[in-house]
């Protein structure tokens, strides 16, 4: 069990990153998603995922679909426009934030 | 095991209990927390409904449904000053501008009449409160009308009658300032920042009192997929 507060900033950027795979999720399927994909290392709390969410949907970054599945209504989120482009500068952002990471805790010491 | 339409209903319910006051809030927790209850089942059959429920409310944490509907509440504010927005912005584009601008320069002339000019102004601010007042009062009624009839009471719908009352109280606090602006009045470049502010009051109040409410069904229909079947 990781430590989750090290998840915490990424939240956002992991959620962007399932959507831009799957079409369209809801917020239930997207806490079970992540924790099959992560062999249930991390947990997405409940109280972070929809704050998460909603946040993203003010952004523009998502958009949503209703349906009637069974005998309740289910509320799909999927990228718009928008949110595919900031998919792709939130990863790349990641990526970045990784490399530092990497130099910062197992630095590789040259001669020049 | 799969949840009965009763189930459901307690759900919703059990939301409500927990101060989740919004139906489009409610629909997507009370959504989740079935998904959830059934695979609590699936591990452990023989648990009540209940126990299943409140084992799937402790993973929302100690502040339960607060983080959700605090950030919805959050979102839909501010999907509410956009539409503000851009009905104001529409006052200062042709044609419209011609109106705004000569109603600022007819304010401006009035409270330049000597002697009469405040008096101008004192009448225009006591007609624009009891307006105000008479018009809040209307809507507050509307809106709770409106959710007795449907049962569901829906977020930006609240915030678009009950919000922009709440906002002109602000105002209310302020009227003895707002009267007194009329002792700057022997300053042309006050009276002229006057009548600025007070086309500019009488725009929002216009915007927020009558506009939106009046276009309350488009907005909402736009805003939630599922107004429009959840309402039949």
């Amino acid at each position: 069990m990781g430590n989750q507060k090290l998840y915490k900033g990424s939240l956002q950027t992991i959620i962007l990153k399932l959507l831009a795979q799957n079409d369209k999720m809801y917020g239930y399927e997207i806490t079970q998603k992540v924790k099959e994909l992560t062999k249930g290392e991390l947990k997405i709390t409940e109280g972070a995922l929809y704050p998460a969410l909603h946040k993203l949907e003010a952004e523009g970054l998502l958009d949503v679909e209703v349906a009637k599945v069974g005998n309740r209504l289910r509320k799909y989120y999927k990228l718009t426009e928008n949110g595919t482009k900031e998919t792709a500068n939130r990863l790349s952002e990641m990526q970045e934030f990784l490399n530092t990471m990497q130099q910062l805790v197992n630095p590789k010491f040259s001669l020049e | 095991m799969k949840l009965t339409d009763q189930h459901i209903e307690q759900l919703y319910k059990f939301t409500r209990q927990h101060f989740v006051e919004h139906y489009d809030v409610q629909t997507e927790l009370v959504d989740h927390l079935a998904n959830d209850i059934e695979q609590i089942w699936e591990k452990n059959p023989t648990l009540t409904f209940e126990q299943a429920r409140d084992t799937s409310f402790k993973k929302f944490g100690v502040f339960g449904f607060m983080n959700v509907v605090e950030e919805k509440q959050k979102q839909m504010n501010k999907k509410y000053r956009k539409i503000i927005w851009s009905y104001l912005k529409q006052w200062f584009t042709l044609p419209k501008i011609i109106l705004t601008v000569s109603s600022v320069f007819i304010f401006y002339f009035l409270f330049q009449i000597p002697h009469y000019g405040k008096y101008f102004f004192y009448s225009l601010e006591v007609f624009f409160f009891l307006f105000i007042i008479i018009r809040c009062q209307f809507l507050i009624k509307q809106q709770k009308q409106r959710v007795i009839e449907t049962s569901k009471n829906w977020l930006l719908e609240d915030i678009i009658f009950k919000m922009a009352s709440s906002n002109f109280i602000v105002f209310f606090c302020n009227v003895y300032n707002i009267f007194r602006l009329a002792e700057l009045m022997h300053r042309k470049e006050f009276t002229l920042l006057i009548s600025v502010f007070s086309v500019l009051l009488i725009l929002v109040s216009y915007i927020t009192l009558e506009l939106i409410p009046k276009k309350s069904e488009e907005l909402l229909e736009a805003q939630y997929p599922e107004y429009k079947f959840a309402n039949n």
